[in-house]
């Protein structure tokens, strides 16, 4: 038998090999951070504890569609909607607030705890290309959790009629406010969320932050509003997140406020009728937010000390 | 020019003068970057990376100028910072694969490297667990994972033996030589512990308080001393006495007796010596320069080069 020149029991080892492939710049980066982030939003790739709350509460936010569809399969007349897409918002407002309270302190707090920023910010990734990631990740998160369940309500509703494309025909002109009230507040709450949550890298402090800005304005706001007929206490909805939300949504579908009735108990559509602004400041104030918050974001990571 | 090069650079944070007019012009290899605590290593390194931007000054890597050319030079540097930096929550393939991505690697490549990069610097089964639960070792090695996945051209390694014990960091130095040697990729490592830069690299950059103290390779800190260094079992007193009766300078030290060498005649006359007073030499060396001895103080230096 002829001996081998091998050593015997020899580590088989290829040896490092250099890389000579494409090296993709920022917006490969900037597009891996938004992946990345956008499953870590619904915990995907993570421990099953990081996907209870986030997917729970876009069962939560799907509740208000199903109960819908459910009363449209089982009555016998389909005259009626159950909830028409102009006051969508009034009963998903809350899951979706607890939503943007429990995720966006995760997306930002977690690099800053384990401060893996540095690891970031040494790669082809500026400071406000990882902003603008994380940004997209929650805003298309949050858009998602918005707009699916009223696409399951329209769809719904054009097969509950015998004639489904007569339903279209009549309604398709609600697609375009759905989709554009569903930006501005996705957009709108999301920017809010991150500049509160990106303040510190505890979640709970975040989170109850957020859930704080949510409350407190919408009380407050309401509070003042209905507390005299002065004309300068109107303007305070323009800080609330649902009351600003709720104004747009009724102007992208061309609502005109009408005096609310006896019985009416819709707490926002009451307060946008007392204060009687005109619509256009409400889409004016949620753009000057976002602006201010990204600034406030921005600067947070730009102090950052690495 | 220079693979890397610093031109008066300075970073001053509010009151502290990290780097104090820095001027360094060095060429590709393993070099070391050396000083105490505080000295600006770590400073320095932000700087490179773009991480701090410098108060004046200026600085090139790999031919790109750090301020103006930060985005394109990251591409091919590789950084392992000093303190913890890895999330808790995920397995070491998920954050290296990530970290491959966000360098400029298309997903299939960063898979791809990231399973190549995880065997060589020896993790293996274990990658796919979450790195909560990771050893400082294992820890260390994913962080260097993903410094060096996208195939850097230099690794920037700010004390990569931090909190390891002793066997662990002699895995981590003996990988950050293989790296230097057989990668072909040039280092940066920043220590202040000098028996660690000695092991590893072949250049040497020595600061202190932000500003060059000196720079060489590695031999030309640890030149041989024109001393000898005896050792005997046995009365070394006696020996002594004889070697200066011979008329050699020395000095007793510990019970070693440092000759002071003066040619061949030395090594002679301390053989016959021993071999007169019948001793057992237990050591006959030639002394070499520590590096240390950078680190005393000059008044110390001149009284340790004394012999009597």
């Amino acid at each position: 038998m002829p001996l081998s020149a091998e050593p015997e029991g020899s580590v088989y080892d290829l040896g490092y090999r250099t890389y000579d492939g494409v090296r993709l710049g920022r917006r490969h980066a900037v597009l891996s951070v938004y992946v990345t982030s956008l499953r870590g939003v619904f915990g995907l790739g993570r421990h099953t504890s990081s996907k209870i709350l986030p997917i729970g509460l876009a069962i939560l936010a799907l509740i208000p569609a199903l109960v819908h569809l459910g009363v449209i399969a089982a009555s016998e007349t389909i005259d009626f909607e159950v909830i028409s897409p102009d006051d969508y918002y009034e009963f998903v407002q809350w899951p979706l607030a607890l939503f943007v309270a429990a995720v966006a302190p995760e997306l930002v707090g977690r690099d800053q705890r384990s401060h893996t920023l540095p690891l970031y910010f040494s790669r082809p990734l500026l400071r406000n290309d990882y902003i603008l990631a994380k940004m997209a990740a929650l805003s298309t998160a949050l858009l998602a959790m918005a707009l699916v369940p009223q696409a399951a309500i329209f769809v719904g509703n054009a097969m509950a009629r015998s004639d489904a494309l007569d339903y279209f025909r009549e309604n398709w002109r609600d697609i375009g406010p759905i989709v554009a009230s569903g930006a501005m507040l996705s957009v709108f709450w999301s920017a809010v969320a991150l500049a509160i949550g990106s303040q510190t890298d505890r979640w709970p402090l975040a989170s109850g932050g957020i859930i704080a800005y949510f409350a407190l304005t919408w009380i407050l706001a309401s509070l003042l509003v209905n507390s005299s007929d002065d004309g300068v206490f109107r303007y305070s909805l323009l800080v609330s997140g649902f009351h600003v939300v709720r104004a747009f949504t009724l102007w992208t579908f061309g609502v005109t406020l009408n005096p609310p009735t006896v019985d009416q108990d819709d707490s926002l559509y009451n307060d946008l009728y007392k204060a009687d602004l005109s619509p256009h400041i409400y889409a004016l104030a949620a753009m000057a937010t976002i602006a201010v918050a990204m600034v406030i974001v921005h600067l947070r990571y730009r102090r950052m000390a690495l | 020019m220079a693979f890397l090069a610093t031109h008066a650079l300075t970073k001053r944070y509010s009151g502290v003068t990290a780097l104090d007019s820095l001027d360094l012009e060095l060429s590709p290899g393993i070099i070391g970057l050396v000083g105490a605590n505080g000295a600006g290593k770590s400073t320095l390194i932000k700087v490179l990376l773009g991480l701090l931007k410098p108060t004046s000054g200026s600085a090139q890597l790999l031919d790109f100028d750090v301020t103006r050319h930060q985005v394109d030079l990251r591409r091919y540097v590789g950084y392992m910072p000093e303190h913890d930096c890895l999330p808790t929550d995920v397995s070491a393939t998920e954050f290296v694969a990530h970290m491959a991505g966000v360098s400029g690697l298309p997903r299939s490549a960063a898979r791809e490297r990231t399973a190549e990069t995880l065997r060589h610097v020896g993790l293996f089964e274990e990658r796919y667990r979450e790195m909560g639960g990771y050893s400082m070792g294992m820890k260390q090695r994913v962080k260097l994972a993903q410094a060096l996945v996208h195939d850097p051209r230099v690794l920037l390694l700010d004390e990569p033996t931090n909190g390891l014990d002793p066997e662990a960091r002699d895995d981590m130095l003996d990988l950050v030589r293989r790296i230097g040697r057989e990668f072909g990729i040039a280092i940066l490592m920043a220590s202040h512990l000098l028996a660690e830069i000695e092991r590893v690299c072949n250049y040497l950059v020595v600061i202190d308080a932000g500003r060059l103290v000196r720079s060489g390779p590695v031999a030309s800190f640890t030149e041989r001393t024109q001393v000898l260094v005896v050792e005997v079992e046995g009365d070394s007193s006696a020996l002594a006495q004889r070697l200066r009766e011979d008329g050699l300078r020395l000095r007793q030290e510990d019970g070693r007796i440092l000759v002071g060498l003066e040619g061949e005649r030395t090594y002679d006359l301390i053989r016959d010596a021993i071999a007169d007073l019948g001793l057992a030499l237990l050591c006959l060396e030639q002394g070499r320069q520590s590096l240390e001895d950078l680190f005393r103080t000059p008044k110390a230096d001149a009284d340790d080069a004394s012999l009597g």
